[in-house]
């Protein structure tokens, strides 16, 4: 045969280069596409401000009011930031690394207060404690209602974190706090800075538990001029402000992952790290986790239960367990449109990077500030002109996916940027196309990340309530609506058994997130039997 | 988990919400005969719904309810414009319907609509009607305020200082404002405002949490309509510690409101609708609200609420309801103060 093993070898990789352009190419596409999507709140908000004058805006820009909402929100995400990294740290820590019995379990109350949404929480606080109120009050309620963000993050993290340079650290003669500073945090410091900008865009974007407790923020500022004074456009110009600073908190949060060392240096698999066995941390983690679902779920649930016991009505079990049925499923609906919307751009991101990724994850990010009543009203201005596609579980679950595209870009980009480039590249030299690369070597390694991203989504999705109070079909109610319904015209007492249901069917797939060690280890398993 | 159960629990989970979508669609259809109707419900779901339900049986229509706050069905029909797909917008205030009145996206109701609702409960344009009345009151801890005031202008004065609790972002308090605004004027009005915060006034997000805050203690009096004493308590499941008094006769504070309703001008269901605001406000309906909803009845000489004069005796002041559509100077009067 005339041609040579290095003529075969180069156009094998002509090809393959090739390849490598028509795959880049129509991923750039698709991440476009998504970008846009992720646009159309921003857009409709640049049309309505747009509709003021200049000398309008700068009036609205400048009065005294504007600024000092401002300064209110950042010391709100400022607390709320130092509150939940300083503790979720820890705690993560301490799950990841003590000795505990029955850890699995210990995760789960510190993952449920996702579910509880944060109106419901607040309003519990305030029937225990009647003067609870004001700006401390509202760090607490958000960095307990946050926590969860960054706990997870944070373990994620410290799960690729190689056992055995710990183990060499102490032999070297570190201590614990040095060894976690100079190997440990180093190493999930770009992990953590992602909880904490979820933990900081819920706290900008959240109008429930500020509202209650009278600390103005700019989502209440916007909210109030929706409510009130139907003055659209004034209310986008604030939006915009808002916008602008959840700009300020993603920039911050990209300057600390820059300065994260080399994801190409993430090893295949981690060797498991030694638990440390001391009894006094034992108790302290169990301790704190105890005082945290005390506070968080425990409390809350029994005023809920005290108050429907006060004032008992009858339950009524078929509306209840159809309002379920349909909550799980347009959230879940939700969730799997986040999770393929948010595939492209996450491939994108593990990637060498480009202009497109980065500007892309920028929007989507910036977006996830803004309050659910601007991007409802952004999707009724163009959802009601798709005639009968609007006011369907299909546009509802649609705003869902946009509305928390951000947490499942976050964890898929991080999940596959666990996959080391060489190891594609080795699986692709011994013969594998890219369907198989993916299939076998990347999906494996990435998708208990992604599996908790599409499972954040799905929890947040379950308890939204502006955005679905105007894209549900008429007549259709989910768990949030109905509580909100009770709750409007003060029926707590009539609210107990939804809220109580939304936490249940939050607890199970919070069960399914504690559980990644299992699938690390499964994964592990695999590897070693390949090998063989 | 293997493959073939996840893709069947896929598979599963997607036929389970094709049958939602298509379950939910049908609404969408047009109809020969008029066979439902679209509702936008800014009135809360356990008050209204056996209004409604009764109206279905009686004239065989269905009605496809959407409840939300009213404002912000408000904002959301002005973003649908002539796409919406309601028919007809019931509104807990007179300010959401000016809103959407204003955008020209009601239609004007015939002579025949609402009849016996006196015109002052009447858009001028008759583009949307009044169905219930509710008064502006002072609600106060009798335990607590001994000195009762005469007119919302005493409220400045230091004996309510750190005592008052308002709600500026309800649509009812800010209608009061704009009242108080056309009467004497914003320079008064924002002297007013300014006055109360310098007697340290309270801040609630709703009416509600206003009388809750009277029974707890926290404030000793508070402005809110008439009937959230009754609803605080039913919701309480105990009688509040707190009463109900209006001001001297013809004082702002005591400004009557209504709910509405308006029909849709992109609506192709006129008839039906007409039917349904016919029926809210005919003679038994209306009597239906006073005892069930506490609120008032706008028929001449109706009976009024448990525990309250009738409507005819409050004291009210003479103020055109159409005055209040023009909220945006209340509104820019609340922002320029940091009410808002």
């Amino acid at each position: 045969m005339p041609t040579t093993i290095a003529e075969s070898a180069r156009t094998t990789l002509t090809k393959g280069a090739r390849n490598q352009r028509v795959i880049r190419g129509v991923l750039n596409g698709a991440v476009t596409i998504v970008a846009a999507l992720a646009l159309i709140p921003i857009v409709y908000l640049l049309v309505r401000s747009s509709e003021k004058s200049v000398n309008e805006i700068a009036q609205l820009l400048v009065r005294p009011k504007t600024l000092e909402v401002l300064l209110t929100t950042s010391a709100l995400v400022f607390g709320v930031v130092f509150i939940t990294v300083s503790l979720g740290v820890a705690l993560a820590c301490g799950l990841h690394f003590v000795r505990l019995p029955m850890r699995r379990i210990l995760i789960i109350p510190a993952v449920l207060p996702l579910a509880i949404p944060s109106y419901v929480f607040t309003y519990t606080w305030i029937a225990l404690i009647p003067e609870f109120s004001g700006f401390l009050a509202g760090v607490f309620i958000l960095s307990v209602t946050t926590l969860p963000y960054v706990i997870l993050a944070t373990l994620a993290g410290l799960r690729t974190v190689d056992g055995a340079q710990i183990e060499v650290a102490r032999s070297l003669g570190l201590s614990i706090p040095q060894t976690f500073r100079r190997v440990v945090f180093p190493q999930v410091k770009g992990h953590i800075s992602a909880g904490a900008l979820l933990a900081a865009l819920y706290t900008i974007s959240d109008f429930g538990a500020v509202s209650l407790l009278n600390v103005e923020t700019l989502t209440v500022t916007i909210q109030n001029m929706y409510r009130a004074s139907y003055d659209r456009s004034a209310a986008a110009v604030i939006s915009l402000v808002l916008i602008a600073f959840s700009t300020l908190v993603v920039l911050a949060d990209e300057k600390v992952k820059q300065k994260s060392p080399d994801e190409g240096m993430v090893k295949l698999y981690s060797t498991k790290n030694s638990l440390i066995n001391k009894a006094w941390l034992r108790v302290a983690v169990i301790a704190v986790l105890a005082v945290f679902s005390l506070v968080a779920v425990v409390i809350p649930f029994f005023v809920l239960i005290s108050r429907f016991m006060s004032n008992r009505v009858a339950i009524q079990w078929g509306e209840l367990a159809s309002t379920s049925i349909s909550t799980i499923l347009v959230a879940a609906f939700g969730a799997l449109i986040a999770l393929v919307l948010s595939a492209p751009l996450g491939i994108v991101l593990s990637g060498a990077k480009t202009p497109t990724g980065r500007y892309a994850q920028r929007i989507i990010t910036i977006g996830h500030g803004l309050p659910g009543v601007v991007i409802g009203l952004a999707l009724v201005s163009i959802g009601s002109k798709l005639g009968a596609l609007y006011q369907t579980t299909f546009l509802l679950a649609f705003a869902y996916a946009l509305l928390f595209l951000a947490k499942a870009v976050a964890s898929m980009s991080s999940s596959l940027s666990r996959v080391p480039t060489n190891v594609k590249d080795v699986a692709a030299t011994l013969g594998m196309n890219q369907w198989q690369v993916i299939k076998k070597v990347v999906t494996p390694i990435a998708a208990p990340g992604i599996g908790l991203g599409t499972i954040l989504v799905f929890l947040t999705a379950m308890k939204e309530l502006p955005a679905t109070l105007m894209l549900r079909p008429t007549g259709f109610d989910t768990l949030a609506t109905q509580i909100w319904s009770a709750a409007a015209i003060n029926r707590f007492n009539e609210a107990a058994p939804y809220a109580l249901i939304l936490v249940l069917v939050a607890a199970m797939p919070t069960f399914l997130i504690s559980r990644p060690d299992k699938s690390d280890r499964t994964f592990i398993q695999e590897n070693a039997r390949s090998q063989k | 988990m293997s493959n073939k159960f996840r893709l069947a629990a896929l598979a599963g989970a997607s036929a389970l919400f094709l049958s939602l979508l298509t379950g939910c669609s049908s609404s969408n259809e047009q109809a020969q005969e008029v066979t439902e109707l679209t509702v936008y419900s800014g009135r809360s779901e356990e008050f209204i719904a056996p209004f409604f339900a009764q109206w279905e049986s009686e004239s065989g229509i269905k009605l496809n309810v959407r409840y939300g706050d009213s404002a912000e069905l408000a904002a959301q029909i002005l973003e649908e414009g002539s796409n919406s797909p309601a028919d007809l917008f019931l509104s807990q205030d007179a300010g959401s319907l000016g809103a959407v009145a204003e955008a020209g996206l009601f239609t004007e109701l015939g002579a025949d609509v609402a009849s016996e609702i006196p015109a002052k409960f009447v858009a001028a344009n008759r583009n949307w009607v009044g169905v219930t009345g509710r008064a502006r009151v002072f609600a106060y801890s009798p335990e607590r305020l001994k000195v009762l005031p005469k007119s919302v202008t005493d409220l400045t004065s230091s004996v309510y200082k750190n005592q008052l609790g308002i709600a500026p972002t309800n649509a009812s308090f800010q209608a009061f404002l704009t009242a108080l605004i056309n009467a004497n004027g914003k320079e008064f009005a924002k002297s007013w405002l300014e006055g109360l915060q310098a007697n340290g006034v309270k801040i609630y997000p709703k009416n509600s949490a206003i009388v809750e805050a009277i029974d707890r203690g926290e404030i000793s009096i508070g402005l809110v309509n008439h009937y959230y004493v009754w609803e605080v308590s039913e919701a309480l499941g105990r009688e509040v510690k707190v009463n109900v008094e209006f001001f001297e006769p013809g004082d702002l504070g005591n400004l009557i409101n209504v709910s509405g309703a308006g029909v849709m001008a992109s609506s192709k269901k006129y008839a039906a609708t007409q039917d349904l605001i016919n029926y809210l406000t005919s003679v038994a309906v209306q009597q239906k609200f006073v005892t069930e909803t506490h609120e008032y009845s706008l028929l001449e000489g109706a009976k009024a609420p448990a525990d309250m004069p009738a409507l005819a005796q409050i004291g009210a002041p003479t103020v055109d309801l159409n005055s209040l559509k023009d909220i945006k100077a209340t509104q820019d009067l609340l922002i320029e103060v940091g009410l808002l």
